[in-house]
């Protein structure tokens, strides 16, 4: 077709590109014959990894790919860390102890900010309050340091139901503020107490789970590094139970109508109980850690409440992603690494991780971990961009829309059809246009019955019909047929008709106007 | 729309005077409704006709009626006749079946199973959502599965087996892929690899459903509508079964090659047997211990291939064994099962007519038609009203779904609001020229249900104007307003009584369109004519479909639609055999009974945009016909008028034809001309295909009006038009038609022989 090449000649940016690509990741070839014992995890109807068993539809070979390789990479991540970290010397492994223990404050503040969405800033209170209850109770009461582990999560559930009673009530901002204050209000309450005016407000010589004669040892580091680790462990399971299992699916399902809560609750909801169970559960794992707090260090003292320590946690979880488990942890690394880690570097470390949230903030819209789903998106958009310029609606195909159709007759069709239409294009004229206004049925000139013709096989979606309003036989309108069973048609406009034959004439000029626009 | 909506069918449809007729009636909105039988007179609304015409007629029927809304159970499933609740709860067990999926990844669909949806409780085995083949048991609380690794492909026989062990709650799912060179959608060069064997420990055990082992659907229930089965199936099943055992890898490997295990049968239906030379029925038998049979709902469909099917056999009637398959549809519907609203019962006495039960509340109308024959045959002409073809359109979606509609009809189609409502309910089944919702061909249609264009006001949406019933009520009319005495028959009665039923008539009448015939109405007709009948065959396109009423429903046609003809859907390979009769369906004309045999005339093109009038032909002015055009002027056109289109020669056009059997003495003595190309050759007369097949440049493109007799004394007048009876009410009744229809029907209704029967010398000519 002359025609063709020469409109392809005017668009240089309609070069036909080669498509096609390798696998780049591994991927299990099943035989399909071969028993396949699936095993799950214990007292769960789950499986350990989520496996997908497809045909590529490119060579329809058997693939079985992981749909979720997370927990490849928690045990990749995790298990390095286990690992590695007795090797480590010592500062090094105290970093990674206070990784873990700011990882696990990380992943249940998640809970609070992500899952129930509650956007509070009283976490470092509950467990500055909640390490302070335990430590007092150990050096005041002579509480043995297991039992701390009890008072901990008492005193985090306490504070967490205190702090619950205005989240419903208070918008996102002002609870913030709130929370804030009330960790400020913590903090001078401590250090005004005056049974700890002597030691600055800490309270010193708690009993821990690291003998005293370990303690700044290097068996003392690891064993602190094994129960932080423990901790952190502990926090993933919380969030994984109330992320994934029901008090997470209501709250998701309940944050998908967020424009009518009351719609939600009308399904049988109650996204507001689940919340506050979750904002409980939270506050009580982390009074857990709180008690842990105290009991690493083996004192606790009043900058647990301080902003800078508020704003360093706000950075982890800025910069690792708000709302996934992943994100807490991978900020927490990160942040801890340069805060603790690069000590020797100063105040210029301080001024790393603020360069490294604005990165963040500026470039990744959902932190490190939703870079990569942002790639795709910048990619999706790029493609669709391009796209538009590449091709033609109703154009003929290019080699990259090809890979996603299924049925390769319909590219075929395409051409097809954008080639007739260039042809029926070219027929319609005002005589062409009165003659079939003349006489909508019958006999009609070989022109105007090869456009009807197109018009006549056309795809059932969209289709036009006409309604005879109310049964009268004077009122004629437009519509469209859904293609769809049980999908009624749709109006097309409230123009009326006063016979048939104009209602016809009409549907024939809204498709030669559909034609002509094509 | 208003918020009332009536529905309403009866049973029988063909009913006779002095015998009861059921009317089944649903109505949302109101409690009650305005009831009377009325007299339908015409049904068209064209204004160049006489329009709606009934007449009220006084019964017993009270004038209100108390009603209710009634629901209807959608899709075909089979329930299993389990007494003893063997089934309910069976200890360790394994199911299996052969079966084919066509929309895997719909829905969930169960295969086999005692599972309620509600409840969570029981077992079952079907396809999940994602279309994986899934084993799945609930407790009531919770539910626990196993499913196979990769997707079904579709329209492909698997095997599958899933054992249980409730002991240990190890359960086993095999998928063994079963395509062979013939049975299936692909072949086996496609390199797909069918199997997956997964087996897992549950967690759950069963409880008992409290609900029957179906196969190809489950429990549900709505507080509202009660109980009914959801979860069904879409695809073929073959035998299937359950063993009171887990079966060994090794044997469920056998079973997939077709052995069958002994030990430990629980049930085995064995879905090829109760094959006759003469069809099967509705019972899937149990070959097991316990003869739990299993009955089909909806009736789902036999004499399918099933998965060991080789091609070379291709009818059941060759080796039943290989035909195992049983379909399954979510959306078929055979029977509403409604409860009957009232009951009429019209004195023997009664005019035989059209009658229909109006029904009238808030603003909505409906009338549900019932055809009534006299109790005694006592006039001499019968129309045969053409109630198989009611049935293969009832309710067709064409308009809404056929792409190609449009350019078969040449026009827009016009829709009231009633279409729209009646298509977005989507409640009331389909017709033989609709797709079930995996694409699969309609092949049963029953009066089991309201039919919206069975109704007398009704136009085809696709045509724009009314079709079959509606239609053939403008031959009625015009009968009433010639004064003429006719009785009513239906195919119903002509097929159940074969030529009994004509024989006390001088002539009988086919209405616009006979076009579904079973052979027992083929082998009647023949023998009116023989016995020296009369015949006045003014339609299109008639005895057309081999078409078979079901055994022991007479509510139920069948037909399958295959290899040539104007076909709506094409039985795929295998399947073209009625599971009623045995006989081949298609076309008459592929099985060497053309209808040209019969009446002289048969399809030969169809086309909506506009009709033509005929022209007498010179035959027409032979001595032998010529008395069929007293009054009609030697070139004067005959129906250039009509409410179909315009013209008596329209819509689907019948063609003499020496080649398909014609009587050789037939004279062709008008035929239409002009047609525009939207009249094309019909595909069964096409060999190779050149182009110009259109009514502007093919001969064979054309109505023809003949006339020929028969043995002792019979005749057949046939003008072979669909659009032929609508043009008789224009101008009042009083027109060129209508005289030739006088003609014809006052000499064919006379004893003795026929006017022009003497006029069989040679023709000597001086001109």
């Amino acid at each position: 077709m002359p025609e063709t090449t020469a409109r392809t000649s005017e668009r240089p940016d309609k070069k036909l590109h080669k498509v096609g690509r390798r696998h780049h990741d591994y991927r299990l070839k099943p035989d399909g014959p071969a028993e396949w014992s699936r095993v799950r995890v214990p007292f769960t109807r789950r499986h350990w990894l989520k496996w997908r068993g497809v045909y590529n539809p490119r060579n329809l070979a058997r693939e079985r790919i992981l749909a979720d390789k997370m927990p490849l990479w928690w045990t990749l991540g995790l298990g390095g860390l286990v690992v590695v970290t007795p090797f480590l010397p010592n500062p090094m492994i105290n970093v990674a102890a206070i990784f873990c223990m700011f990882a696990a404050i990380n992943v249940l503040w998640t809970l609070i900010i992500g899952t129930a969405g509650i956007f509070s800033l009283a976490t470092l209170a509950v467990v500055g309050m909640a390490g302070y209850a335990a430590a007092a109770a150990n050096v005041y009461l002579g509480l043995p340091w297991p039992l701390m582990f009890l008072v901990g999560p008492l005193v985090g559930f306490a504070i967490g139901g205190i702090l619950a009673l205005p989240s419903t009530r208070l918008d996102g901002l002002y609870y913030a503020l709130l929370t804030m204050g009330v960790a400020e209000i913590c903090r001078i309450f401590v250090t005004q107490l005056r049974a700890l005016a002597p030691m600055n407000g800490s309270i010193n010589k708690v009993g821990s789970f690291i003998p005293e004669d370990w303690f700044l040892q290097r068996e003392g580091l690891l064993l602190g590094f094994a129960g932080a680790f423990l901790l952190l462990l502990a926090a993933l399971l919380v969030f994984r139970l109330v992320n994934s299992e029901r008090l997470g699916l209501l709250l998701r399902a309940a944050k998908m109508s967020r424009e009518d809560e009351a719609f939600s609750e009308a399904c049988g909801i109650d996204f507001r109980r689940a919340r506050l169970y979750v904002f409980l559960i939270s506050s009580a794992a982390l009074g857990v850690c709180g008690a842990f707090y105290a009991m690493y260090y083996r004192s606790i003292s009043p900058s647990v409440f301080s902003l800078d320590q508020l704003l360093l946690l706000f950075a982890m979880m800025v910069i690792g992603g708000l709302g996934r488990s992943e994100g807490a942890v991978l900020g927490a690394a990160i942040v801890i690494v340069i805060d603790k880690g690069l000590i020797e570097l100063g105040p210029l470390r301080i001024i790393l991780i603020a360069a490294i949230m604005l990165l963040v903030t500026v470039f990744a819209h959902e932190g490190l971990t939703g870079a990569r789903q942002q790639f795709r998106n910048f990619r999706n958009r790029k493609k669709g961009e391009r796209r538009a310029l590449r091709t033609e609606k109703g154009g003929e195909v290019m080699p990259e829309e090809a890979t996603e159709i299924a049925d390769k007759q319909e590219i075929y069709y395409r051409r097809f059809n954008k080639r007739l239409r260039d042809e029926l294009k070219t027929f319609i004229t005002p005589e062409l246009i009165e003659e079939h206004r003349q006489a909508p049925l019958g006999r009609h000139s070989d022109t105007l019955e090869r456009v009807l013709n197109f018009f006549r096989r056309g795809d059932m979606p969209d289709k036009y019909a006409i309604l005879r309003v109310d049964g009268a036989w004077d009122r004629f309108r437009i519509m469209a047929l859904s293609g769809e069973r049980g999908a009624p048609p749709r109006v097309v406009d409230d123009k009326e008709y006063a016979s048939l034959s104009e209602a016809y004439h009409a549907v024939f000029l809204l498709r030669v106007n559909d034609l002509l626009e094509s | 729309m208003t918020d009332v909506r009536i529905f309403g069918y009866c049973d029988p449809l063909a009913a006779r005077a002095g015998k009861p007729i059921d009317f089944m009636v649903s109505v949302e909105g109101t409690k009650e409704v305005e009831a009377q039988i009325v007299r339908l007179v015409h049904g068209d609304e064209n204004p160049e006709g006489p329009g709606f015409v009934e007449e009220e007629v006084e019964t017993d029927v009270p004038g209100v009626l108390t009603v209710r809304r009634q629901y209807t159970q959608l899709g075909s499933f089979a329930s299993v006749d389990d007494g003893d609740g063997r089934l309910a709860a069976p200890g360790a067990f394994t199911l299996h079946a052969f079966f084919y999926a066509t929309t895997p990844g719909k829905r969930r669909q169960t295969l086999l199973g005692s599972w309620s949806v509600n409840s969570s409780k029981g077992y079952g085995l079907g396809v999940n959502p994602d279309g994986h083949l899934e084993f799945w048991v609930g407790d009531g609380e919770t539910v626990d599965h196993v499913t196979a690794e990769v997707a079904l492909v579709p329209k492909v026989w698997h095997f599958v087996a899933a054992t249980y062990d409730p002991a240990t709650g190890a359960a086993r799912l095999h998928q063994i892929g079963v395509v062979n060179r013939w049975n299936s959608h692909i072949g086996p060069v496609v390199p797909f690899d069918h199997d997956s064997h997964v087996s897992e420990t549950l967690r759950v055990r069963p409880a008992v459903a409290g609900a029957s082992f179906l196969i190809a659907g489950s429990h549900e229930n709505n507080p509202t509508r009660g109980d009914f089965v959801s979860m069904i199936f879409n695809g073929k099943i073959d035998r299937c079964g359950l063993y009171d055992r887990v079966l060994e890898r090794a044997e469920i490997e056998a079973m997939a090659t077709g052995s069958v295990p002994d030990a430990g049968i629980l049930a085995y239906w064995d879905t090829a047997q109760g094959y006759t030379d003469r069809g099967i029925g509705d019972v899937i038998v149990d070959t097991g211990p316990h003869g739990m049979n299993a009955t089909g709902h909806n009736r789902p469909i036999r004499a399918m291939t099933g998965w060991n099917w080789r091609g070379r056999e291709d009818s059941f009637r060759l080796d039943p064994t290989q035909y195992g398959g049983i379909a399954f549809h979510d959306d078929a519907l055979i029977d509403c099962e409604w409860e009957p609203t009232v009951t009429w019962t019209p004195p023997e006495d009664i005019r035989s007519g059209v009658y229909a039960l109006r029904l009238r509340a808030g603003g909505a109308e409906d009338h549900v038609p019932v055809i009534i024959r006299p109790a005694a045959p006592r006039a001499r002409i019968a129309i045969l009203m053409s109630t198989f073809t009611y049935l293969a359109y009832a309710n067709e979606h064409l308009a809404f779904e056929a792409h190609t509609a449009q350019a078969i009809t040449a026009h827009t189609p016009v829709l009231v609001p009633e279409d729209i409502e009646f298509k977005k309910l989507e409640e009331f089944g389909l017709s033989t020229y609709d797709h079930h919702s995996d694409g699969a061909g309609v092949c049963y249609s029953s009066w089991r249900r309201p039919i919206i264009n069975m109704r007398p006001k009704y136009r085809m949406p696709g045509m724009t104007f009314p079709w079959a019933l509606p239609a053939d009520l403008s031959l009625i009319w015009w009968m009433d307003q010639s004064g003429y005495d006719y009785e009513l028959l239906s195919d119903h009665d002509l097929h159940r009584e074969g030529v009994e039923a004509l024989r006390p008539y001088k002539a009988v009448i086919n209405c616009t369109h006979p076009e579904y015939y079973s052979e027992e109405m083929m082998d009647a007709t023949e023998d009116y004519l023989t016995g020296g009948g009369r015949l006045l065959y003014i339609g299109g396109n008639g005895y057309y479909w081999v078409t078979s009423l079901c055994d022991g429903d007479p509510a139920c046609i069948e037909v399958r639609k295959l290899d040539v003809g104007s076909r709506a859907w094409q039985a795929e390979a295998g399947e073209g055999y009625l599971a009623s009769t045995g006989e081949r369906s298609g076309l008459w004309r592929s099985r060497g009974r053309a209808p040209q045999k019969i009446v002289g005339l048969g399809f030969t093109t169809e086309g909506m945009d506009e009709s033509q009038p005929f022209e007498r032909m010179p035959d027409s002015f032979h001595k032998r016909a010529a008395w069929i055009f007293e009054g009609i002027g030697e070139t004067e056109l005959i129906g250039d008028f009509g409410l179909a289109q315009g013209g008596a020669a329209g819509i689907e056009l019948d063609r003499y034809e020496l080649a398909l059997g014609t009587p050789p003495h037939t004279l062709l003595v008008a035929a239409s001309h002009g047609h525009s190309d939207n009249y094309p050759l019909v595909s069964e007369e096409i060999t190779y295909a050149f182009p110009g097949r259109g009514g502007t440049q093919d001969p064979q493109v054309r109505g023809d009006m003949i006339y020929f007799t028969t043995p002792n004394n019979g005749a057949v007048f046939a003008a072979g038009s669909i659009a032929w009876s609508q043009a008789l009410p224009c101008h009042g009744g009083d027109n060129s038609v209508g005289q030739i229809m006088r003609n014809v029907l006052d000499a064919f209704t006379r004893d003795g022989p026929l006017p022009g029967a003497a006029f069989v010398g040679e023709e000597k000519h001086w001109r």
